[in-house]
């Protein structure tokens, strides 16, 4: 959907590297300019395939980098940025997040940017965004799920909020970021002109909160974490082989949830109606735990699927991989890594109708495309490449 | 104060038609970015309250949790996730319903619907239908498990999904062992706040905006299958390749980081009131010890590196524990920032609105609405992005039910003026809902006492 299009990706970690594998699943030529030696910082980042700490072996790194190119080029260096200037001259997009005082200093604004290349779309991604009071502060993913007001909602009312493990927040930043640079790029098809492309972290999780923000400005009130209490309704709950989330939503009567769970006592008339569950909530609660007990996760969710519920089961990592849903819809596909060796990936979240431009590739090794993209694009001579490397640079 | 980057040029998808036949959150806050991002989105409604949008009824909130008489343009979830739309109101179960709204389709760029795919079917709405109504739409199909494998029918709330695609495998709190050590536990946890409906609302943004530019150069239209659990899966892939590669299924570890320590969410001084701190390196550590006065605790040998903090966790979030917990988290976080260390305060929504950084950039974006709604203005949360040049902004207020029957109908479809009549008569369209029965709000001190709300202000 967007071959021909170029993308320079010139950040590490996850938010820039999630919005370049994005583009690239659509098609788009992303080429991922690392630092000479260490690389992304992503490249030192656990767990690693086969525990083995190898830069081209963190899993973070090979997840988030698949269908990308790689260069080295110390953009600290007067040469390597004169390299990145030529590479610029032909780039539609650049995503980057370094912090707006690093991406200053690198010559990587806005103003210089356009300068050297007036169509690009420029792309930066920093927890705080490049304006306001907390512009200069360092966050980390738990910092930006607090300042957000997303991290007061997650986990139990009864205790301190609780944080995913997997760095969310640089994922939904790296998402808005690849939808602000298409409505850019969109819009350049009619104004041919490029434009700046600001995101925060922080903001892009506070407007999940399409409840709790005007639960507060509309009637004051602070809605909190999951309730400890009440009838288990749309909450995790024990059943015999780990847990699920039994729901009342959706357009079916209590008899059908009632039946299913298949417990004598919850078809009793009290609990068929939302009132009723709420006032009996404790009680409910208990026959709820009792009736699950019985039943294993994957039989109850198919069960209710069949029945119109919309019950949900806690699945691990190793549950996905299994599901034959996902390999109905052939969602893995298999990428063989010359390092990390082959294993089933993870593919695309939507699944689109048309054929695909595109075909997706591990990610690359450090410095993989050296000569590909500095002596293809840029017609650097193999002499020159060895005297670069020699220097550093590369 | 405004931010600075106010429009300055068109936006980016004037020009572009939506169809939005969307309900709950996902997709109609899709709806409501690609409005603001300029294009003219026309929310399919209906007056039948069996079938109207479950946010224009059940979700809330209400002014003062006061639903007043036409309740149904007042809820402010649905002012989110539909301001700056126009409202047509249609009974698809009539003959006559349907014809206007394949008509409408005809006419539009992208059309948005989340029933499941037996009634996607059974309304003909299925992309070689609308294909052949219009050939180059582009058409997001959203559901739970997608259109086709086999849980595609059946039906899906965010709740309900999120531990469904392995969220909690990577969520847990610890517990203690029989040492008294806190380990990983098997107890999966949520993120909650409806986390994968906005999963699936930023992959479709991303999937339509690509979308509309390759059918800008190719003319040729698009379907996507947006399935919440498949597009959720892919949020946690570095995760999943855990278990691919080295066969481990879950990483529950509280609040805790696999190299960085401490790193936790810590209590302050009153009711739920909470900071994190996470210190990325040696260096953070040393201007840790420093800024809360204890210099000496460089010197412990417990604490000396990233590793041995990892190992001695639980003794050093004691220690932090008791540091923090006497103060404010206003004190708590000015301390630790001026001292270069990641630390925030784990603000709730009222925080949230007052925040001077979020304010001054202008995240809240305000809104006037009618007179007669007695909403007044309020602010909405904008976007967590902004364009130097065609900036988006909220356009106006979430529209009354069926305000805009006349200019949609007549207007952009063509029909004949005396047939919005005969339509209303049929019960086709409307602009009340049938029946009428005012949502049963619960007094916010119920709400408290049910766990539902953690408290509320009456000077808000």
């Amino acid at each position: 959907m967007l071959s021909g299009i170029r993308v320079l990706e010139l950040g590490g970690h996850t938010s820039a590297p999630f919005c370049g594998k994005l583009l690239a699943q659509y098609g788009a030529e992303v080429v991922k300019i690392e630092p000479p030696g260490t690389g992304d910082p992503a490249r030192s980042q656990g767990p690693f395939a086969g525990d083995d700490p190898n830069p081209e072996k963190s899993l973070p790194f090979l997840y988030l980098n698949t269908g990308k190119r790689s260069i080295t080029l110390d953009i600290k260096t007067a040469t390597g940025r004169s390299l990145l200037r030529e590479l610029l001259k032909d780039t539609d997009i650049l995503v980057e997040n370094h912090s707006p005082a690093d991406s200053e200093a690198l010559g990587l604004d806005y103003g210089t940017l356009a300068r050297i290349s007036p169509g690009i779309i420029a792309a930066s991604i920093t927890p705080f965004g490049l304006t306001g009071p907390y512009r200069d502060y360092p966050a980390t993913d738990i910092g930006v799920f607090a300042y957000s007001g997303h991290l007061y909602h997650s986990g139990d009312s009864d205790r301190e909020p609780l944080r995913n493990a997997l760095d969310q927040s640089w994922y939904i930043a790296g998402a808005n970021a690849a939808t602000a640079i298409l409505a850019a790029l969109f819009r350049r098809l009619n104004s041919g002109r490029g434009q700046q492309v600001e995101v925060s972290a922080v903001e892009c999780l506070a407007t999940h909160l399409v409840q709790a923000v005007p639960y507060f400005n509309y009637m004051g009130a602070i809605k909190g974490r999951r309730p400890v209490r009440g009838s288990g309704f749309e909450e995790l709950m024990p059943a015999r082989d780990g847990y699920v989330v039994p729901s009342v939503q959706g357009s079916q009567p209590w008899s059908v949830v009632s039946d299913l769970i298949g417990l004598e006592e919850l078809k009793d008339e009290k609990f068929a109606t939302g009132s009723g569950r709420i006032e009996h909530g404790e009680e409910l609660r208990e026959l709820l735990v009792k009736g699950l007990a019985e039943w294993d996760r994957m039989p109850l969710f198919e069960a209710s699927g069949e029945r119109r519920l919309v019950f949900g089961m806690a699945q691990d990592a190793g549950d996905v991989f299994d599901c034959p849903h996902l390999e109905a819809r052939e969602f893995f596909e298999q990428l063989d890594h010359p390092v990390a060796g082959a294993a089933l990936y993870p593919g695309m979240g939507p699944k689109l109708s048309s054929a695909f431009d595109s075909e997706n590739a591990p990610a690359p090794l450090l410095g993989q495309h050296n000569r590909e993209i500095l002596g293809g694009r840029l017609g650097v001579t193999d002499v020159e490449l060895v005297s670069l490397r020699a220097s550093g640079i590369i | 104060m405004k931010n600075d980057y106010m429009t300055s040029d068109s936006l980016p998808l004037e020009g572009i038609r939506v169809v939005d036949l969307s309900r709950v959150f996902a997709m109609p806050y899709v709806g409501a970015h690609l409005a603001d991002m300029g294009a003219e989105v026309i929310k399919v409604d209906t007056h039948h309250a069996a079938f109207v949008d479950t946010t224009r009824t059940l979700t809330g909130p209400y002014p003062d949790n006061v639903p007043g008489e036409d309740y149904w343009n007042r809820a402010g979830t649905f002012q989110t996730l539909n301001r700056g739309k126009e409202s047509v109101t249609l009974d698809l179960r009539s003959e006559r319903g349907m014809e206007l709204l394949l008509d409408l389709i005809g006419i539009s760029d992208i059309v948005l619907e989340n029933f499941t795919p037996r009634v996607t079917r059974r309304f003909g709405l299925d992309y070689p239908h609308l294909k052949s109504v219009r050939p180059d739409l582009v058409l997001v199909s959203n559901t739970g498990y997608g259109h086709t494998g086999p849980w595609s029918d059946f039906g899906a709330m965010a709740s309900a999904l999120e531990p469904t695609h392995a969220a909690g495998a990577f969520m847990g709190y610890l517990e203690r062992d029989e040492n008294g050590r806190l380990v990983s536990s098997e107890t999966p946890n949520k993120i909650g706040n409806s986390y994968t409906d906005f999963l699936a609302c930023w992959s479709a943004q991303v999937a339509i905006l690509a979308a509309l530019y390759r059918r800008a150069l190719s003319g040729q239209g698009v379907w996507i299958d947006l399935a919440m659990y498949q597009t959720g899966v892919s949020y946690f892939g570095a995760g999943l390749l855990d278990f691919a590669f080295n066969g481990r299924r879950s990483r529950r570890i509280g609040n805790r980081h696999e190299f960085m320590s401490p790193h936790g969410c810590y209590p302050c001084q009153g009711e739920d009131s909470w900071v994190v701190i996470a210190a990325r390196d040696d260096e953070d550590w040393r201007s840790f010890c420093s800024a809360i006065g204890k210099p000496a605790l460089v010197a412990d040998p417990r604490f000396r590196d990233q590793l041995n903090r990892h190992r001695h966790q639980d003794s050093l979030d004691e220690l932090i524990t008791e540091w923090t917990i006497d103060r404010t988290q206003e004190s708590v976080v000015a301390i630790l920032n001026d001292a270069g260390i990641p630390a925030a305060p784990v603000l709730e929504a009222g925080q949230l609105l007052g925040d001077p950084h979020l304010r001054q950039r202008g995240l809240f974006e305000e809104v006037e609405h009618p007179e007669e709604s007695g909403l007044g203005k309020r602010e909405y949360l904008g976007r967590g992005w902004r364009l130097s040049e065609s900036n988006p902004r909220i356009q106006g207020p979430a529209p009354d039910l069926g305000r805009d029957n006349e200019k949609v109908l007549v207007n952009l479809v063509g029909i004949q003026e005396e047939e919005l009549e005969t339509l209303k008569d049929n019960e086709v369209i409307g602009n009340r809902l049938l029946p009428t029965a005012a949502p049963n709000v619960v007094p916010l001190a119920r709400q408290k006492e049910l766990g539902w709300i953690a408290d509320f202000r009456q000077d808000y």
